[in-house]
């Protein structure tokens, strides 16, 4: 029974669920609780590599820290003892309780969304949402061709440097390169419209409808997926305790 | 409401949200560089980039729907392609695609002028922010510091994803690529 293997919609709704429920929560307990027990939830039911999650919880560090003092400084005016003065804003313990909640609420989005995306494979999921969301499979479809388009996307960038290389643009360093991007966007465009097109023939061409079709990968749904589920709402349930308490 | 639409048109619109899904994660970087020093207020002026592809594909595509599909297929790409808002980016989507959809909606899909399409960028301004209320809690927030948010969010929403969508489409209209789609079918009837 682990993350990986659960029913990515099933998942998707699961966590959303309780990042809804997180948004109606004004203490700072709370939080803490979710972001805490997502940590546990997915030691104890993943293989997750912690310096990939590392990595991608950095900025999101950043925004609780932006979020923190943002909440303090511009922070609405509430009652309650004057604990000291920032920028000249009264902070009130109130205000300090909010920001903390605030930045604690952006520490466990991240963590559930982490938790999600961390174990989810993106096709899984596509495929889950067709099977069981009932998604229509022209755009299923459609996604699985936008997500093959990366590399012809990347090779069509790399000509196009090349070509203004040829007409004597000279780009020497990495930031040069990125100040030219926009200069890219519209002939970039123009060109994956046109693959658009053709990939659309092709695909017409060998007899897709978008009508539903038999697919090789089925994602099931099992007794797991519950148990999981009902995993993380009970740590919900837990955190709001202990936040109301 | 997918049944009238062509495969081409729909094979567009999810090149057109992996193009600005690229795009739009390029900019959550910009602004969460930002946000750290200046907190949340950081993403608001730049936020009409993230309406942007509503726009675009609802002008070249002239279909109910376009709006919104484009805006959450590029959420759902941004997420595969690694944005780490995860699950919620979705979510994201459907708020902001809902509301550019509603001024196109709103004018029956029949019109597709400049200030329609403004419409559209403070109509997802306008959903988006409303979302932003409620999980950013920015009650905590004072309401003079929340009113700015909203203003620079609603301006940059007209102006980046409204004005600044059309002339992208215009100038990709010029290139030739959109032949055989709505948009210069129209301008073929009218000029």
């Amino acid at each position: 029974m682990t993350f990986h293997e659960m029913n990515p919609t099933i998942k998707f709704l699961t966590v959303t669920c309780l990042m809804f429920g997180l948004a109606f929560m004004y203490n700072p307990w709370t939080p803490l609780v979710v972001f805490l027990g997502t940590l546990a939830l997915q030691t104890l039911f993943s293989a997750v590599s912690w310096r990939r999650w590392g990595l991608f919880m950095i900025p999101f560090l950043l925004t609780a820290l932006g979020t923190l003092w943002t909440s303090l400084v511009f922070g609405k005016q509430t009652s309650g003892d004057v604990m000291f003065k920032l920028f000249g804003n009264d902070v009130t313990d109130e205000n300090v309780r909010l920001a903390a909640t605030l930045s604690l609420r952006v520490l466990a989005f991240t963590a559930l969304s982490l938790l999600f995306t961390l174990t989810t494979d993106p096709k899984r999921f596509v495929y889950s949402l067709m099977q069981q969301g009932k998604l229509s499979p022209k755009i299923a479809y459609s996604v699985f061709v936008g997500f093959r388009f990366f590399p012809i996307l990347k090779n069509e960038l790399m000509q196009l440097y090349e070509t203004h290389a040829l007409r004597g643009v000279r780009l020497e360093t990495r930031l040069d390169h990125i100040r030219h991007a926009p200069k890219l966007i519209i002939p970039l465009l123009a060109g994956s419209i046109r693959q658009a097109e053709r990939i659309a023939f092709s695909m017409e061409a060998r007899g897709f409808t978008g009508e539903p079709r038999a697919t090789y990968e089925v994602v099931a749904v099992t007794r797991n997926d519950f148990l999981l589920a009902s995993l993380l709402f009970l740590l919900f349930g837990v955190s709001t305790w202990v936040g109301v308490r | 409401m997918l049944k009238s639409w062509k495969l081409k048109e729909i094979v567009l619109l999810s090149i057109l949200s992996v193009v600005f899904a690229v795009v739009y994660l390029a900019f959550v970087h910009i602004g969460n560089l930002w946000a750290g020093l200046i907190g949340p207020i950081a993403y608001e002026w730049i936020f009409g980039i993230w309406f942007i592809v509503s726009i675009i594909a609802a002008y070249i595509i002239r279909r109910p729907g376009a709006a919104f599909l484009s805006e959450v297929l590029a959420a759902t790409i941004e997420m595969m392609i690694g944005n780490a808002i995860g699950p919620r980016i979705i979510l994201v989507g459907i708020i902001q695609g809902l509301g550019a959809e509603a001024a196109f909606a709103l004018t029956g899909y029949r019109r597709y002028d400049l200030w329609v399409l403004m419409l559209a960028g403070f109509g997802a301004a306008v959903t988006s922010f409303a979302y932003t209320y409620v999980m950013g809690g920015l009650t905590a927030l004072s309401p003079t510091y929340v009113a700015t948010m909203f203003a620079l969010r609603a301006t940059s929403g007209m102006l980046i994803a409204g004005l600044g969508g059309k002339l992208l489409s215009d100038l990709l209209l010029r290139t030739g690529a959109l032949e055989g789609y709505a948009l210069a079918r129209q301008g073929r009837i009218h000029g």
